[in-house]
């Protein structure tokens, strides 16, 4: 029988003090450990990237109703194939208009495609960098853009530019500890 | 004829020759191979120790065969939250169908999908009559299809939102972040 013998004496006609440790169920916990953790093991790790629908909330009488300046708002075109337009907005005045060129690095690996727009991701960073409202860690509003598509756009070209849109990051204080959070709420565009 | 001393004959009696080769001495080698259980256990421990570390209970949720998701680096992990799956024309919300998309598909425009909005509705109503007094969180995640066309996409996002969950969250397959804004790291 596999074991293992831990020798500590036990000379002299005095009972052994010898211990055996057995094997053999050893190697059968690992093993069993193991098959467990390989068939429930996940190779392909799901995630999620958040949109929000901007609906209002329901409104409350007891609160007066102040009047604010409307904030800057980043508008995303991506209706062009050969360039994305970027439009700062606030309220219904158009602050600035950029261009930034398309270009589509399409990946199909085992039919899962991938498509990343670093240049878009680039430019909206320093975009936001420059006339993003909402930077400092104990803000707990966030800057807000708008995904304008057409309606043929496949749905892997809306998640690339999304993505790139998600690239800045800002601090965010979560009950006290700074974390990386990214920069713009995302929602689409309805026309 | 000449009388000669006779040789060795010890454990002439033993039956089974590969036995007889074996107390004897002489002859092949052995068929037992040892095996150390020290590196045996080493590795097996690491092993377990690696699957335990890589372990997730969270993201496991299956795709549908067939269907491919886009893959995207700037994620969050999934939370529970109803999940409405979009693949071909088909839709599902938690595995139960609700509609197909073959209308928006054809008239290329956007509009509410009504069985889903139902489905979402009823939804909202169960969570609120199991947690009275509890703000709802208005969460759905949507697995669509990385060749659906966007006016689909745009028209379960509106439904969802008409139906109570203005928090919608696109379900994909998370790739490393590179730190070079979709870059791919050389």
């Amino acid at each position: 029988m596999a074991g293992v013998n831990v020798e500590s004496g036990g000379h002299g006609g005095r009972r052994s003090v010898d211990s055996e440790i057995n094997m053999i169920p050893m190697i059968d916990l690992l093993m069993v450990t193991i098959s467990f953790l390989l068939i429930t093991a996940v190779w392909s790790h799901m995630a999620r990237i958040n949109a929000d629908a901007q609906v209002p909330g329901p409104p409350r009488p007891d609160e007066p109703i102040e009047k604010t300046e409307p904030e800057k708002v980043l508008h995303v075109e991506m209706r062009s194939p050969e360039k994305f337009v970027l439009i700062w907005k606030q309220g219904a005045q158009t602050i600035t208009t950029i261009d930034v060129p398309r270009k589509d690095k399409l990946e199909v690996t085992n039919g899962f495609k991938e498509i990343r727009y670093p240049e878009l991701a680039a430019k909206i960073e320093s975009e936001w960098k420059s006339v993003g409202s909402h930077r400092a860690g104990s803000d707990k509003k966030f800057d807000q853009a708008i995904l304008h598509t057409d309606n043929e756009t496949q749905y892997v070209y809306v998640i690339g530019v999304i993505d790139a849109i998600y690239h800045p990051k800002r601090d965010f204080d979560l009950k006290g500890r700074p974390e990386k959070v990214p920069a713009f709420n995302v929602t689409f565009s309805v026309n | 004829m000449a009388i000669s001393e006779p040789g060795r004959r010890l454990m002439h009696d033993v039956q089974l020759k590969f036995v007889q080769k074996k107390v004897k001495g002489g002859g092949g080698h052995g068929v037992n191979a040892s095996l150390s259980l020290t590196s045996m256990i080493d590795f097996l421990v690491v092993t377990v120790v690696f699957l335990l570390m890589t372990f997730s209970a969270s993201g496991e949720t299956p795709a549908p065969a067939g269907m491919h998701m886009p893959k995207a680096e700037n994620t969050l992990d999934m939370i529970d939250a109803p999940i409405v799956s979009i693949n071909g024309s088909q839709i599902l919300v938690d595995g139960t169908a609700a509609g197909n998309t073959r209308a928006i598909e054809d008239s290329k425009r956007l509009q509410r999908i009504d069985e889903l909005f139902n489905m979402l509705k009823g939804k909202r109503e169960v969570w609120k009559q199991l947690h009275p007094g509890k703000d709802f969180p208005g969460v759905v995640v949507l697995q669509i299809d990385q060749d659906v066309p966007a006016v689909v996409v745009k028209s379960a996002f509106q439904t969802a939102a008409f139906a109570g969950f203005p928090n919608v969250s696109f379900m994909v397959n998370s790739i490393p972040k590179s730190g070079t804004g979709g870059a791919k790291a050389e």
